[in-house]
């Protein structure tokens, strides 16, 4: 072989040696960091596997907050994050938030507890109590320590969701 | 306001159900890279050496890059779940390693020398293999291990002191590593470590606490209680005893700092990698002092280029030989086929490294460095992602073995340490060492897939 072709060849090895390297760090960190991109795509492109349309908030929304503070809250508005836009009726006694599937309202994203907070219902208030998670919950931009009021329209934020109770 | 969308929020997400096992599929594709660059590799050789393409490429290429498909096939059966990275590391290093061995056998042949040794590590990896699958087949859990926990320690001590006993003991190049049965031999140290790794992993979960418990307060240190001090001793004394009766540095530095690594990991406990390391430090300096052997390889170590040690027998001439010739190579290498690797002594085995450092160069060497590091941190992480504690120590222990062997190999050949006998895992000529090697892929295969199999059932 000409001096030309045996650099190439030289070369060539120790890059295809350095390539092969390298597509096992690239599975690796696919391993680390991956796993979450591939849901999110399989999320998306599976739309039908949620058993019932997720609705905008209504219009109507803005109507309602002119409402005199102190109705009695019947329904949860989240605001912001993955599912922003969804509401749920108040009905019960407890409200489960949370990465756990048997939660109530489930929350799924990583800076969320499986068992994060609740909400619960005493007299004509909800009280959000914080279940010792690790990223706290957060009223009104404050951290929840002992249970607290959730006053209407008053923000709650769990993890990156934050949600309202709206009359 | 009646709300029709109240009901979607408290039904379960869609859960994305992995079916094909993608590890394997990854496995598949970095297997054929793998074997490809191995297949390259004696490409390069034949056409630099022969100038043309023989029929022995298929020797040296086709039987072991089948064995591959067969351990993947059986991967996909037995172990479907287990980690994707590993085999195609192994399979890409022990290639490497036949193709430079062939490359030497070359040379050899070109001077009309009669020892060849590139047949003999295609069979014994072959056979290698066949014993990795048939532990992944025959050893569906390796939990029933730690049911025979005293067995592998008589059985690894056995093995450490086989090489003494009469007749069958051989002492190749100074070093009493061998038994030998005509032209046979076979270095059973190297199977002693799988036996202490699982011994020391069983002894240890059983005794983590009281290892743990704090003793008494010297100078603002725990010190740990003196009875359990006990089994550090002992191991001390054993490796020690390898140092002295065996002259073999590397074994006995591997074995305890094996075990020192392990009570580490069990206990969390710094000191005791504090006295071991002080223990062993003073036991290999007082045999420096009086074993010529010992010290004759520290003088050579810190002063190869004296010429009184590049003369002496036994003295620093093999391990100059090999820096010569790793700078001969440089940065890029002489390329595969292109240099003299076989100028140094024992360049197929103990200077493997060496010979591939003159032809791939520094660049090459810190790929093959950075392979032997992504297996050892595979091996680690299989131990950390572990919930069972006897899965984790020997998991952790097997990983260990392979990098304080690769540092002890490596850091011999280029002057980090002194030269010991211990071979370059998977790279280096000689069959122990890669029967011993392909047991602890295979064991590492086996933890790794009772990880996912158990996350599978949590969710």
């Amino acid at each position: 072989m000409s001096e030309l072709a045996l650099l190439i060849v030289r070369i060539g090895f120790v890059a295809v040696l350095w390539i092969f390297v390298f597509s096992i760090i690239s599975v690796i960190r696919a391993d680390l960091f991956g796993q979450k991109v591939v849901g999110r795509a399989a999320k998306a492109a599976a739309p039908t596997v949620v058993s019932a349309p997720v609705v905008p908030a209504p219009p109507s929304a803005r109507v309602q907050q002119t409402e005199p503070v102190g109705a009695i809250p019947s329904r949860l508005v989240i605001t912001q994050g993955d599912r922003a836009g969804v509401e749920l009726a108040l009905t019960g006694k407890e409200i489960l938030i949370g990465r756990a599937a048997s939660c109530d309202l489930l929350v799924d994203d990583e800076y969320a507890s499986s068992q994060h907070a609740k909400l619960i219902q005493m007299n004509n208030d909800w009280l959000i109590q914080d279940l010792n998670s690790t990223n706290g919950t957060f009223l009104a931009g404050n951290r929840v320590g002992t249970p607290a009021v959730v006053k209407l329209n008053t923000p709650v934020r769990v993890g990156k969701t934050v949600f309202e109770l709206r009359a | 306001m009646a709300n029709p969308s109240t009901a979607p929020l408290t039904t379960a997400k869609p859960r994305i159900v992995r079916v094909v096992p993608r590890n394997r599929n990854i496995e598949a594709l970095l297997l054929i890279f793998a074997v490809g660059i191995n297949a390259f590799e004696i490409a390069q050789i034949q056409l630099a050496a022969l100038q043309q393409l023989t029929s022995e490429f298929m020797i040296y290429w086709a039987p072991v890059s089948f064995a591959a498909l067969v351990l993947h096939l059986t991967l996909r059966r037995r172990a479907s779940n287990a980690d994707p990275l590993i085999l195609p590391i192994a399979m890409l290093l022990n290639g490497l390693g036949i193709s430079m061995i062939y490359r030497l056998d070359l040379a050899t042949v070109a001077n009309h020398g009669a020892q060849l040794f590139a047949g003999k590590q295609v069979i014994w990896t072959l056979l290698a293999m066949i014993i990795a699958g048939a532990v992944l087949v025959y050893v569906p859990n390796h939990l029933f291990l730690r049911r025979y926990v005293f067995i592998a320690m008589f059985v690894g001590i056995g093995l450490l002191l086989t090489p003494m006993l009469p007749f069958i003991g051989r002492n190749i190049n100074g070093a009493q590593l061998w038994i030998g049965i005509g032209a046979f031999t076979f270095q059973p140290g190297e199977l002693a470590k799988i036996a202490l790794t699982i011994f020391f992993a069983g002894y240890l979960v059983n005794r983590r606490e009281s290892l743990a418990a704090v003793g008494r307060k010297v100078l603002g240190v725990q010190l740990p209680r003196a009875r359990e001090l006990g089994p550090i001793l002992t191991i001390w004394v054993a490796s020690l005893a390898v140092l002295v009766f065996q002259h073999d540095l590397g074994t006995s530095l591997l074995y305890f700092g094996l075990f020192l690594v392990m009570i580490y990991v069990a206990t969390g406990r710094a000191i005791y990698v504090g006295v071991g390391l002080g223990m062993f430090v003073t036991g290999a300096l007082i045999a420096a002092k009086i074993m010529s052997y010992v010290s004759g390889r520290v003088d050579a170590w810190l002063n190869p280029f004296d010429q009184s040690n590049y003369d002496a027998v036994g003295g620093s001439y093999q391990l100059v030989q090999g820096i010569f010739g790793m700078a001969h190579g440089g940065v890029l290498g002489s390329g595969l086929g292109g240099g003299v690797p076989n100028l140094v002594p024992l360049a197929e085995s103990d200077f493997i490294f060496a010979s591939l450092g003159e032809e791939i160069g520094m660049v090459g060497l810190f790929a093959v460095l950075a392979l032997y590091l992504l297996w050892v941190s595979r091996g680690l992480r299989i131990g950390y992602k572990h919930s069972d504690d006897f899965s984790r120590l020997l998991a952790t222990g097997l990983s260990f073995v392979i990098a304080l062997q690769v540092f002890i190999v490596i850091g011999g050949v280029t002057r980090v340490v002194p030269l010991t006998g211990l071979t370059t895992p998977l790279l280096a000529a000689g069959g122990s060492s890669l029967v011993s090697n392909w047991i602890i892929i295979a064991l590492l295969l086996r933890i790794s897939d009772s990880i996912r199999t158990k996350a599978k059932v949590a969710e």
